[in-house]
């Protein structure tokens, strides 16, 4: 009982999931954040199995941690994709696998290109410029089929994204909250995408207030002399 | 199989082979990505597909880089179209009793050594545990496999020159997945010929 | 004693039909006007439908046919897996459906006929079992008939939905899949009901059915206003079924579409899903160097700084 949408534009990325958390038919939550940060330049959206999908993030967002005090810099986000690929496609053939899906969106400050990765729990992999999991499959695919077109900029992308959440909130019996982030050169910032006009909401409010804490080590850390 | 779809068909020609893939990427019912490649290159002589669970076509994908890489380092010289299905074949059975839910292809050309200055056109495919065969006319695998073979059977001749064998695997792979609900979505075509390798896009059926 | 007889006696037939069986009546006289037609008596009622000769005949039923694909194992593959949708707009109804059945993973036909003609006011779609909607929909249209010769008036479309409901809901459980709208003009104006196999009928605006209804319904929403000039409807029903027949495997190679008005229905035409897919790639890609270019072109008004 879930879902979650991710498109790419010109030189960012959005990525957007419900916050409901839960067991069987109760919603014991409804602000819970399903996106983790793993980067001054990297987020994933998660779902699937209760228990295992925070548990996977934690270990992932640990390990992008550890390169990035390791090496000081982040991993991109194509080696990040392979990395958790890997791990989630080794899990699926172990005696007790994650079950996790995932929307991984990460900005490349090498080539300022914005990357969309959709991988499931088998440990599949696909290029995306836009993608869903979840519920969202079913209802919000189609709508960014049709409204979704290259290059857009951060206006035109917020729109499609709040077409999709409201095709869910219309079409999907269960009442989503929804939590949207933006990747751009700047980092990560959290949009009110349930807001009328969340971009000039974005662009008046202080970068300060907007910015997504995320796990970016110190450039001593870890140096030995 | 029928968890992602997707479908692989391999024909001999005149001094030529082509491969084929669809480029679907779904997951049952909806389809997911239409850049899914399915074909990859060993070398300039030699490709294979890997139809199957897409999970496992990465890893195979990757695994198998490594070990032509390995074998390229340790040799120094490049794996023979016949060497390489062995190297994917053993690499299947050692996954027995949990396999990859693969059908590989293979499709190449053997360079001419002194032994053998005239060494036909090569292709074969496996199961999902690596038992090989290699026909002399065309290998089809994936969920349009019964489709592929129907068209292939129809339209396939020997001695195909390299533009004909393209005219000919496309027609079989166009017209076998559009039979099949869960292969399309985009379609791309090589043909190997000894001084180079045409890569060609199809524009297929994109429902 | 009579434990016995019981063993030794045929199963009871269904009980909540009068069951008999079609054989009984193959003499020369049943082919006569004044005999039924197959299962259909003399008035035009159903006689019975013959079930199969079992203790139970929806288990039996069940393991051996692949209703809905909810078992993929049975043998009996029916064809299914469609996009239909139906909706009313200021300028009367649009109908449009893909053509594409499936039997597992085969396409077994793209040009399937899932609009169905009940009469010249009526119109009823067909998603799940072809042959139960194609049957029961042609009844239908022989029902709605009789009801215009006896009452010198045309049948409403919430009547006709009924007699369709009240015939679904007596075969509730024996495995019968249909999702169908029946769409037309009445007295009281455009109309659409909604009817499936579980006997559940509704009315509404707006519907889609079938595997791919969920990706029609995404486009579909989103352009969706009661004012809509005719052009522009009949463009969202085409483009929500393009939309479906690219994302969902099981729908997709033409579009069949429909416009019910006050006179009756037209036929608008059938369009190849693919070619329009293209079509609208192109466009979509179009439009957006004209933006580009007009973006970057200076405006004739723009005063220099």
């Amino acid at each position: 009982m879930e879902c979650s949408f991710g498109l790419t534009g010109k030189d960012y990325v959005l990525l957007c999931s419900d916050m409901s958390a839960g067991r069987s038919i109760i919603r014991m939550k409804s602000d819970e954040n399903k996106i983790k940060t793993l980067g001054p330049h990297l987020a994933m959206a998660y779902g699937g199995e209760p228990g295992d999908t925070n548990n996977f993030a934690e270990y992932v967002e640990r390990n992008m941690r550890l390169y990035h005090i390791r090496n000081h810099y982040p991993l991109l986000p194509e080696p990040a994709s392979a990395w958790i690929r890997r791990t989630l496609a080794e899990s699926i053939r172990s005696r007790h696998p994650y079950s996790v899906n995932l929307l991984l969106a990460g900005y490349d400050t090498t080539t300022t290109k914005p990357h969309l990765y959709w991988i499931d729990y088998l440990g599949t992999k696909a290029v995306v410029p836009y993608a869903a999991h979840g519920m969202g499959v079913y209802v919000s695919l189609s709508t960014m089929d049709k409204w979704w077109f290259n290059d857009m900029n951060k206006r035109e992308g917020v729109e499609v994204l709040k077409k999709c959440v409201d095709e869910v909130k219309k079409r999907i019996t269960i009442n989503f909250n929804f939590n949207c982030i933006l990747i751009d050169k700047d980092g990560i910032h959290h949009i009110n995408i349930e807001s009328e006009d969340p971009i000039s909401e974005y662009e008046a409010a202080q970068p300060k207030d907007t910015v997504v804490e995320a796990p970016n080590p110190p450039l001593d850390v870890g140096v030995t002399a | 199989m029928e968890l992602n779809g997707g479908s692989v068909v391999a024909m001999i020609g005149k001094d030529c082979v082509a491969i084929a893939s669809d480029l679907r990427l779904g997951n049952q019912a909806v389809g997911v990505a239409s850049n899914f490649d399915k074909v990859f290159p060993v070398n300039d002589k030699l490709y294979y597909g890997l139809p199957g669970l897409a999970t496992d076509v990465y890893t195979l994908k990757e695994h198998l880089r490594f070990r032509v890489n390995m074998y390229r380092m340790k040799e120094e010289r490049e794996i023979t179209p016949k060497t390489f299905t062995h190297l994917v074949s053993s690499t299947l059975y050692e996954k027995r009793f949990g396999p990859f839910f693969i059908e590989p292809v293979v499709a190449g050309l053997p360079t001419p050594t002194e032994l053998d200055p005239h060494p036909k056109p090569f292709i074969s495919t496996m199961d999902t545990i690596g038992c090989i065969t290699t026909p002399k006319d065309f290998a089809v695998a994936g969920t349009a496999a019964d489709k592929l073979y129907g068209v292939a059977e129809g339209l396939w001749e020997p001695d195909l020159e390299p533009e004909d064998l393209f005219e000919t695997v496309s027609q079989t792979l166009l017209n076998a997945v559009d039979r099949d609900a869960l292969s399309g979505w985009g379609a791309v075509v090589h043909i190997i010929t000894q001084d180079k390798v045409i890569t060609r896009t199809l524009r297929a059926r994109m429902d | 004693m009579n434990s016995v007889l019981t063993q030794i006696q045929p199963p009871a037939p269904h009980s909540r039909l009068e069951e008999q069986d079609e054989f009984e009546h193959t003499d020369a006289a049943a082919w006569g006007s004044m005999a039924g037609f197959g299962n259909l008596s003399r008035t035009g009622g159903i006689a019975g439908m013959s079930v199969p000769r079992v203790a139970d005949p929806t288990a039996f039923l069940d393991m051996h046919t692949d209703n809905m694909s909810s078992n993929p194992e049975a043998k009996i593959k029916i064809a299914h897996g469609t996009t239909t949708l139906a909706f009313k707009f200021q300028g009367g109804v649009i109908v449009a459906v893909d053509s594409r059945a499936t039997a597992g993973s085969y396409v077994a036909s793209g040009t399937v006929k899932k609009v169905i003609e009940i009469n010249k006011f009526l119109l009823g779609t067909m998603a799940g079992g072809a042959a139960d909607c194609q049957y029961w929909e042609t009844y239908l249209g022989m029902q709605c008939r009789l009801y215009e010769l006896r009452n010198k008036e045309r049948i409403s479309v919430a009547a006709a939905s009924k007699i369709l409901s009240n015939i679904v809901y007596q075969y509730k459980g024996m495995g019968l899949s249909m999702g169908t709208m029946v769409c037309g003009w009445d007295k009281t104006g455009p109309q659409i009901f909604y009817v499936d196999d579980d006997g559940q009928r509704l009315k509404g605006n707006l519907f889609s059915v079938g595997s791919g209804s969920t990706f029609a319904y995404g486009v579909l929403d989103q352009g969706y206003r009661w004012d809509l000039t005719d052009e522009e409807a009949q463009e969202l029903g085409r483009r929500s079924i393009i939309a479906a027949g690219h994302r969902d495997a099981y729908s997709g190679n033409t579009c069949n579409l429909y416009h019910v008005k006050e006179n009756g229905w037209d036929f608008i035409g059938n369009y190849d899903v693919n070619e329009l897919w293209y079509e609208y790639e192109a466009k979509k890609k179009a439009d957006r160097e004209t933006a580009t270019a007009a973006a970057a072109a200076p405006s004739p008004m723009a005063v220099e700084p």
